[in-house]
């Protein structure tokens, strides 16, 4: 008997029936099993202990986790609240580490269910709306699914074929929620390895999300070249009605831009957005490089600050990253909201099924604060004609003014510097000191605290006298805000087979000194423009930038001395010095994707079902370090954690320590920093680089140099060894000051050394380590404890070893 | 003489323990006491009214010095034994008994802890809290809950008043 397949079938004899099967259960998977696809790797559709063994107690061993606790207590179930401590056992008894690692895991299966359900919702709307048979089309590339490949073992070329693989994320899922539950899992170290999983069914999420819209609604294709768009509040034109989208998930988004372009409202309008939406929808039909209309109003601390200026006359809510006080906030300034995602309803009343006339007359006389709208051509129409119908209403009522400067020394005057505000705010900006000196007159020391503010307003929430402090902090830096205007590139997707071949070897050998993703969100420590600061260090040093989300946008947002942003100042290719903007939150797929692309085509592994494998290669050959500046919610940990489960290092911001897990190795334990030669399976030492696969920097200076040194991998070849040894020593000496104490450990011959500082270097090892020097030959004789050999294969694998 | 010990409030609590609200007076003799002490600073420390503090209680008490962040460019022209290290990263370490320390002589068994952001010390202190026996002493001008022993909150200028009598007293 033949089984039966998805398609449409005639039955013979019977006129006009048809029959068409959508899904069989399971025989997606079945078929992706069954086809012949070349080599697959050991681990195809994996589950909660396929890489425990094989590839996550190695990294574990090596990078151990580091706990530091946000509370004492447990109040997970009923037998609590349980004090644990000094590392003391609950009542049921799980300890402080086991605790914690169970918190850090949670909050990764969340980012990790986010991407998911991103991914899903995208994937059914575009099936829905285009088919299945929607070719995977994401530019020049054979290899076009890099995690899905990697963790599945299939390689779908249209939408319809991408199901198994999402439907393994939310099976997997399933099974990693499960083990949240008291009494279930309590090892600390397991915590670890299953939330190292969950990091790795992340990036398939994210790039099921980002591949979808790419290839379904039109997105650059792995452009170098993607236009620029413009960015920041200041290129918002006040007199123009004004839409505001903010958030994730750009579906929705789409039917707006298709009414305001059938419509002939484009140049009558502005469309603005903050967060990811605002990436994607600078992305939307830009495959052909159109002149992008759209604008990126900033990044997620600019929520409450872009609707206290007025301005938006409506706004729009999707999913993820949206504030919890919108509607509250809008309200006060007469903006309707609607609600466009069912994953945030905000309580308000749907209108899927009222005409469009009737809704848009309800929001337009305040009848109710905003409402519900999940049919895409309703929410497409009500939101640009109410646009267009609130933004007289607004201006008439002198909504869209921000305040005088009375009524500021006004607000200012109230203080009664009791000190709260400074004990509120979670980054300790000192606004006590502020104030004091805006009632004498001197507002710049309020001015000074705008970059640096997040837009919480935990500060309002604690302050007696009830003063709006970021409005006071916006009204004295409008000057500043009017001069918020910038470039971004819009974001181009993948990096392409071609580039990863031209790029490949450098970056082995380590003359590309490395890969700098500066990813995630806007909870920055001390300034937004430190992840400008870094962007630019590093491109002036031939480094790969690449960014997404957030920190793509304030990486756009500040200009040198000739006016010039660092989009419009270095290329967007994937090159040594280019600047590359992969997208939105989900596009970190391709981050990570570009180093497996590595692995597949330049290092020739197998990709299919073979994660340990291509991860090894990676933590071992190719130079890479994300920083997520800013990373507040729970998706960054788990982009975090994908990107460390492949063997990429992150650098964090200080407020990420309240993740609560670091991953850091003991760089004075030489026993951790041994690899096996694949030749032969001999161990070989190799220097304490990355020294961390997740930790936190306290600046944005110390965080550079930590950086450039987590680029260093053994497989660099002496150049390469050399200009990242060159870049690191400089910026540790920049920054930091000085010499690394640590920097001869990396040393295997001469010719490591960097060249302008050879000969000085040089008489350092023979008078501080006592290296023997033949210096007429200008040779190292003796000293270094690790051996440099060209042809080495580094692996933490024993099983690859020839001789194993 | 400035009571560093009136005002220990929290905006938000990191449980049931609690440090003990120290003078500076008590401070000193804590340290005085300490067997293999370690002076941790962060990059606030760079205020030059700081910094010139730190390098008096560095020297009057014969201290090493972490210096985390971007901190050392501080210290590098001083009499001092200054040494670059990670915050978190000793953190980690500071839990660990083969950690030889920044000298190669050993752990520490008291840190003092000056000049970083609350929530970031508070963190990184939850780590020696909880899984080790450090002592951890904080003399900046916040209350850090998470320390063994803590200045109370201070304005900034009664916080330089209160390092100028610790270090009288050391």
């Amino acid at each position: 008997m033949s089984k039966l397949t998805t398609g449409s079938f005639s039955i013979e004899d019977l006129k006009d029936v048809q029959i068409t099967i959508n899904t069989i259960v399971g025989a997606a998977k079945e078929a992706a099993e069954e086809e012949e696809l070349g080599p697959m790797g050991p681990s195809p559709f994996p589950g909660l202990a396929t890489y425990r063994d094989d590839w996550n107690l190695k990294l574990l061993d090596r990078y151990e986790p580091v706990i530091t606790p946000m509370c004492d207590q447990c109040c997970y179930c009923t037998y609590g609240p349980c004090d644990l401590s000094n590392n003391k056992r609950g009542a049921c008894g799980i300890d402080m580490k086991g605790h914690n690692g169970r918190e850090f895991f949670l909050r990764v299966i969340t980012g990790t269910a986010c991407h998911a359900a991103h991914g899903r919702h995208l994937l059914d709307h575009l099936l829905e709306t285009f088919g299945e048979d929607v070719p995977l089309n994401l530019g020049q590339s054979d290899v076009l699914t890099p995690n899905i490949t990697i963790t599945t073992g299939t390689r779908p070329t249209t939408l319809g074929e991408i199901k198994p693989a999402m439907e393994h994320a939310e099976e997997q899922l399933t099974q990693l929620l499960a083990t949240v539950h008291a009494g279930q899992e309590s090892a600390e170290i397991d915590y670890d390895s299953k939330a190292l999983f969950s990091g790795s069914l992340d990036h398939v999420g994210m790039e099921i999300s980002d591949i979808v819209q790419i290839a379904a609604l039109d997105f650059p294709k792995a452009d170098p070249e993607a236009p620029l768009c413009e960015m920041g509040i200041g290129t918002l034109d006040k007199e123009k009605p004004f839409l505001c989208v903010i958030g994730h998930n750009v579906a929705g988004v789409t039917y707006m831009m298709d009414y305001m372009e059938e419509n002939d409202l484009v140049d009558k309008m502005e469309l603005g957005g903050l967060c990811c939406t605002a990436i994607d929808l600078t992305r939307y039909k830009e495959a052909d490089r159109r002149p992008p209309y759209a604008k990126v109003v900033g990044s997620m601390s600019k929520e409450l600050k872009i609707i206290r200026s007025g301005m938006p006359d409506v706004i729009v809510t999707d999913e993820q990253c949206v504030r919890a006080d919108i509607v509250y906030e809008a309200q006060k300034l007469k903006i309707p909201v609607i609600a466009s995602n069912a994953k945030i309803m905000y309580g308000l009343p749907n209108r899927d099924n009222e005409p469009v006339d009737q809704t848009i007359e309800e929001l337009k006389s305040g009848a109710i604060p905003g409402c519900v709208i999940l049919d895409y051509e309703k929410l497409g129409e009500v939101s640009v004609r109410l646009t267009h119908e609130m933004h007289p209403i607004r201006e008439a009522a002198g909504l869209r003014d921000v305040a005088t400067d009375e009524q500021l020394k006004e607000w200012v005057d109230k203080c009664a510097d009791c000190g709260a505000c400074y004990l509120a705010c979670p980054i300790e900006l000192d606004i006590p000191e502020a104030m004091k000196h805006a009632k004498e007159g001197d507002f710049t020391y309020l001015e000074d605290l705008h970059d640096a503010c997040i837009g919480c307003r935990r500060c309002e929430q604690v302050c007696k006298k009830e003063i709006p402090i970021l409005s006071v902090i916006d009204k004295a830096s409008q000057k500043i805000i009017a001069e918020e205007k910038g470039w971004m590139r819009a974001g181009r997707g993948q990096v392409s087979d071609a580039e990863i071949r031209s790029e490949g070897l450098n970056l082995v050998m380590g003359t590309t000194p490395g890969i700098i993703a500066i990813i995630g969100c806007p909870n920055y420590s001390d300034c937004a423009k430190g992840v400008y600061y870094i962007a630019e260090e590093f491109l002036k040093r031939n480094y790969i930038v690449v960014g997404t989300g957030c920190g793509s946008m304030d990486m756009g947002m500040y200009k040198d001395e000739n006016g010039e942003t660092l989009y419009e100042k270095y290329p967007g290719g994937f090159v040594s010095g280019g600047l590359v903007n992969i997208g939105s939150c989900v596009s970190n797929a391709h981050i990570t994707g570009a180093a497996q692309k590595v692995a597949g085509i330049f290092g020739g592994r197998t990709m299919d079902g073979n994660l340990a494998e291509i991860a090894d290669y990676v933590l071992n050959r190719v130079g890479a370090c994300g920083l997520a500046w800013g990373a507040f919610s729970q998706k960054a940990s788990s982009i975090g954690t994908g990107c460390n489960v492949y063997g990429i290092p992150a650098v964090l911001g200080a407020h990420s320590s309240k993740y609560r897990r670091a991953l850091i190795a003991k760089d004075y334990d030489e026993s951790k920093w041994k690899v096996y030669d694949a030749r032969n399976g001999e161990e070989m030492p190799i220097p304490p680089a990355p020294e961390f696969l997740l930790t936190t920097a306290e600046t944005w200076q110390e965080a550079l140099p930590m950086m450039a040194k987590a680029c260093i991998r053994p497989s660099d070849n002496n150049l390469g060894r050399s200009i990242k040894l060159a870049h690191w020593m400089e910026l540790h000496e920049k920054y930091i000051g000085g010499i690394p104490d640590d920097w001869w450990k990396f040393i295997r011959n001469e010719a490591d050394i960097p060249l302008t500082k050879r000969a000085d270097l040089m008489k350092r090892l023979e008078a501080e380590r006592g290296w023997e020097i033949d210096w007429k030959r200008k040779k190292i004789i003796s000293g270094p404890k690790i051996k440099f050999d060209v042809s080495a294969q580094p692996t933490n694998l024993k099983r690859l070893c020839k001789e194993a | 003489m400035v009571d560093t010990t009136k005002n220990t409030k929290l905006f938000t609590s990191y449980g049931v323990t609690t440090s003990k609200a120290i003078n500076p007076d008590m401070a000193a003799k804590m340290i005085k006491k300490a067997k293999r002490p370690l002076l941790v600073v962060g990059s606030g420390v760079l205020r030059p009214e700081i910094l010139e503090r730190a390098v008096k209680i560095a020297q009057k008490a014969n201290l090493p010095i972490a210096a985390t962040g971007h901190s050392l460019q501080g210290f590098l022209d001083k009499d001092v034994d200054a040494k670059y290290i990670n915050v978190h990263q000793l953190g980690f370490y500071l839990t660990q008994d083969d950690w030889p320390g920044l000298d190669g002589n050993g752990n520490y068994d008291t840190v003092i802890t000056l000049e970083f952001k609350k929530y970031y010390i508070n963190q990184v202190l939850s780590g020696t809290k909880n899984f080790s026996n450090v002592k951890a002493i904080s003399i900046g001008r916040d209350y850090i809950q998470n320390a063994t022993m803590s200045f109370g909150n201070i304005s900034r200028e009664d916080h330089y008043v209160a390092l100028d009598e610790l270090i009288d007293n050391l």
